[in-house]
């Protein structure tokens, strides 16, 4: 059966080494439009690696990494593009971090309205000028612009927040989050770009069962409700298999597997080299 | 000892640190970046606006302006080549531009050489340095409420962060370091005018390191910190003046001793308005609460 | 021809004291990761201490006077170490503020020793003769020999010490990665306090060996600014890029002094350090780390 879907991001025989050590080796796959795309692997087998590549933290030793019409990076012999980090971002790339890195001492409902700064476009200058006549609400005429796109990033900020459960948080320190909210804030940082592709780097890490299924849901609510494509990395299991349309594994590296969550289940391969003999570990 | 003559040359010179000073809070405070060469930039906007004034007969605030124009020039120069290396790299080449400011002034014969510019008019009153700092104040607290003041924020929070979420770091470090280096050269050609005149000696590495200093005594990330700063750290030292050179051995001592108990310093990162709104608040959870909400209690503690 | 080589060894001269304070800088920059420019101060005091040594106390010979200098400079600089750092390392806090930490210890050294002894300029009783060697067209004065040997001594006894010891062995892991040695076994808190010991020693017989060339005075430290610049130039954290940073400063310093103008000497220093920051801010022999995410 033929997909007809549009590929949202495609990597063409990525590889990355660092010095002698080869950290991805010719990865190639395609993730289609509307799918959730899961990356498993053991640990250290290169899964961060690739988001990192994909948001041109790092630069592919060789390869192509295309994302809708964008190259993103390609190294070729002669014929070297790699885009910036932010550029990848604009074009409509967001992720969220292994490592969690908030805006720490930011509140929750800053970490996010700084986030939105691409949905204004106001100059630099109108930011120096004043916007209101002093102690009244009457707005200067310069000022209208800002203004107006500010209390949209406000209300946007307010939308995305109150979808994430976080709006009662709002005016938290980050850092003071228990780490499951930190989490979600990541995801709501990420959302505020208006991608059309997430990156979620292990987003159920630290997080109970209960509070994972909850995850599980809320992702499928942003794919639906934003028309997102959601590339994911996680670690636990039953997240995986329920949440992915289709599962690439990787292991030191390399290409291990692809296909639907009940192949990979059923991969001896996978089974072996990854899973090893804690079968409990697949649900 | 105290008349308003004396006073009113102190609060001149607060108002020249001032200047400096929130230009660095800007750089250091809000993005990130640590600069050991802003007497540069104090230097460039002095020696530029007394030349225009003396030599020139321009009013003094076209002069100021061009001095803080020629100072942002330079400052997105050094900025283009130096921004983009990491670590404490950014702060060394800081630190040799400042010096090589200084040692350029010193040997140019134009400027005067080592001797300096002398006779310089002397248009600095505390009028116009009270309304120059206040509308520096107030531009820089708006900047801070906008997109492109929070985007420097992000960077100063989380560099590759802020990249992720589509914020041209290196841009934003440009910006950040011009309007910077303009502050400085306000404060510089403030500083030229009230004095009369001008030596290289004046914009030694130390007076960068001051100029530092007071943005972390005051607090990072806090206009309101470095106004306390800038005010404190002036008056201070000529209030221990009788003291002579033991003043400056308690300063060293000081910095230390701050460093290693309150870096955030005295504000550390909150406004006066934050302060105010705490305080009208009493008990009730404000922004950058360390409580979790009520009903959420059980969610459990910040870990 | 004869002034080339003259100026070559002028630039050598100088050059081997930069080194014996540049090595400090590097020894703190690569376990510590900041720049200490506290080590002025203590440089500045390591003159002070020889000057004491030789004049006062009976007078002490030139050997027992330098090691007086060295051993109380590298004490001064374990005390800053425990004072000034320690506090924040236990906090684990950004290294810029170690950086302004330092300045302020700097700040009062300089400011405790002109308010104690005096902002005067004081000069080193006359040790050794002050006849040049003369080697054909080229003289040598015996001081500029005396302070190449010495440098070469001590850094050479620094490298036996890195490269052959236990405790040399200790330094190089904890440079490499001082968490993981940490976890290995390697006590952090000694290999800091050794590094900073031998820092110190050799800032002290930096200082000596610079007083008795030039004349002691509490600015000294400013002369340190351009070690700086020479560990810089040749990799921060790479005891041999400092060393090769340092005589070639010294050379590039004395031609451009000799043949542009003596007053551009600091400038091409600092002109020196924007042009290598620009162009490969890891320096000669420095490494280049990439950003983990």
């Amino acid at each position: 059966m033929m997909d007809l879907r549009k590929v949202v991001l495609r990597l063409d025989n990525v590889t990355k080494t660092f010095g002698g050590l080869t950290a991805v080796s010719h990865v190639s796959f395609e993730v289609k439009e509307g799918e959730i795309f899961g990356i498993i692997g053991p640990n250290g087998a290169g899964k961060t690696t690739l988001f990192n590549l994909i948001t041109a933290v790092y630069k592919p030793t060789e390869g192509k990494i295309i994302f809708m019409k964008t190259v993103l990076a390609r190294a070729a012999k002669r014929d070297n593009l790699f885009l910036q980090p932010y550029q990848v971002a604009q074009a409509g790339v967001a992720r969220t971090f292994q490592n969690i890195r908030l805006f720490k001492k930011l509140t929750v409902y800053d970490n996010v309205l700084t986030a939105c700064h691409r949905s204004a476009d106001y100059g630099l200058a109108a930011s120096f000028l004043p916007r209101h006549i002093p102690f009244t609400k009457m707005v200067l005429p310069w000022g209208r612009k800002l203004v107006r796109q500010e209390t949209q990033l406000a209300a946007k900020t307010e939308e995305l927040l109150k979808m994430m459960g976080l709006w009662e948080y709002r005016d938290m320190t980050a850092a003071n989050l228990p780490y499951g909210l930190q989490r979600k804030l990541e995801i709501a940082r990420a959302l505020a770009l208006e991608p059309k592709l997430l990156l979620l780097d292990e987003p159920a890490a630290g997080m109970n069962p209960e509070e994972t299924h909850a995850l599980l849901g809320l992702i499928r609510e942003i794919r639906d409700r934003f028309h997102l494509t959601v590339v994911i990395i996680e670690h636990h299991m039953d997240l995986v298999m329920n949440l992915c349309d289709r599962i690439y594994v990787l292991n030191f590296g390399q290409f291990l597997a692809e296909g639907v969550p009940y192949e990979i289940q059923n991969n001896k391969d996978v089974v072996e080299a990854y899973l090893g003999k804690e079968d409990d570990a697949v649900c | 000892m105290f008349n308003w003559f004396y006073i009113e040359g102190i609060l001149i010179l607060v108002g020249v640190n001032l200047m400096v000073v929130l230009g660095l809070s800007l750089l250091t405070g809000f993005t990130g970046l640590f600069s050991f060469g802003h007497a540069g930039f104090m230097a460039i906007g002095a020696y530029v606006s007394a030349v225009c004034t003396l030599y020139y007969h321009i009013p003094f605030v076209p002069a100021m302006v061009l001095g803080a124009a020629a100072s942002m020039v330079m400052a997105l120069i050094i900025g283009y080549f130096t921004l983009g290396l990491k670590g404490d790299y950014f702060c060394i080449a800081t630190l040799g531009f400042g010096e090589s400011v200084r040692l350029i002034f010193d040997n140019l014969d134009f400027f005067g050489g080592a001797r300096g510019i002398s006779s310089i008019p002397m248009i600095t009153t505390f009028e116009l340095t009270l309304v120059i700092c206040i509308l520096a104040v107030a531009a820089l607290t708006l900047l801070m409420h906008s997109r492109h003041g929070r985007n420097m924020i992000a960077i100063r929070e989380e560099e590759l962060a802020s990249q992720a979420i589509g914020i041209h770091v290196f841009r934003y470090k440009m910006i950040s370091f011009a309007i910077s280096a303009a502050y400085a050269a306000v404060g510089g050609a403030l500083y030229a005018h009230y004095l009369g005149y001008l030596q290289p000696l004046m914009f030694q590495l130390t007076k960068s390191t001051e100029m530092t200093i007071m943005v972390i005594f005051g607090g990072l990330g806090s206009i309101g910190g470095s106004v306390i700063g800038a005010v404190l750290l002036t008056f201070l030292p000529e209030l221990l003046r009788s003291f002579a050179n033991w003043r400056l051995v308690f300063y060293g001592a000081a910095v230390v001793l701050i460093m290693i108990s309150r870096p955030q310093g005295l504000m550390g990162g909150m406004e006066l308005t934050d302060l105010w709104r705490k305080f009208r608040a009493g008990g009730r959870k404000r922004r950058g609460t360390d409580v979790l909400p009520d009903e959420k209690k059980e969610g459990g503690d910040a870990a | 021809m004869s002034i080339f080589i003259q100026q070559i060894i002028n630039g050598l001269s100088i050059g081997s004291i930069y080194a014996l304070m540049a090595v400090g800088y590097s020894l703190v920059y690569s376990i510590l990761n900041f720049s200490n420019f506290a080590h002025g101060g203590v440089i500045m005091l390591g003159a002070y201490f020889g000057l004491y040594a030789v004049t006062l106390v009976g007078g002490l010979p030139f050997l027992g006077a330098l090691a007086v200098a060295a051993l109380l400079a590298g004490l001064v600089a374990v005390a800053l170490e425990k004072i000034a750092y320690r506090p924040l390392r236990k906090r684990n806090a950004p290294s810029l503020y170690f950086i302004i930490s330092a300045m302020g210890a700097s700040i009062f050294l300089e400011n405790l020793v002109i308010v104690t002894i005096g902002p005067t300029f004081r000069t080193y009783p006359q040790m050794f003769s002050a006849a040049p060697i003369a080697l054909g067209n080229v003289t040598i004065s015996r001081i500029d020999v005396l302070m190449f040997a010495i440098a070469a001594i001590s850094l050479a006894v620094l490298m036996f010490i890195i490269e052959k010891t236990k405790v040399g062995l200790a330094i190089r892991a904890c440079s490499f990665n001082t968490k993981a040695s940490n976890l290995m076994g390697v006590n952090v808190n000694r290999v800091i306090f050794i590094i900073f010991l031998l820092g110190g020693m050799l800032a002290g017989v930096a200082g000596m060996l610079f007083g008795m060339r030039y004349t002691v005075y509490p600015q000294i430290g400013v002369i340190t600014n351009k070690s700086f610049i020479a560990a810089v130039f040749g990799g921060l954290g790479s005891l041999p890029g400092a060393v090769v940073g340092s005589l070639l400063l010294g050379i590039i310093e004395t031609f451009g002094a000799g043949y542009i103008a003596s007053t551009y000497r600091d400038l091409i220093a600092f002109s020196l350090l924007i042009i290598i920051l620009v162009i490969r801010p890891s320096g000669l022999m420095g490494r280049v780390t990439e950003d983990k995410a």
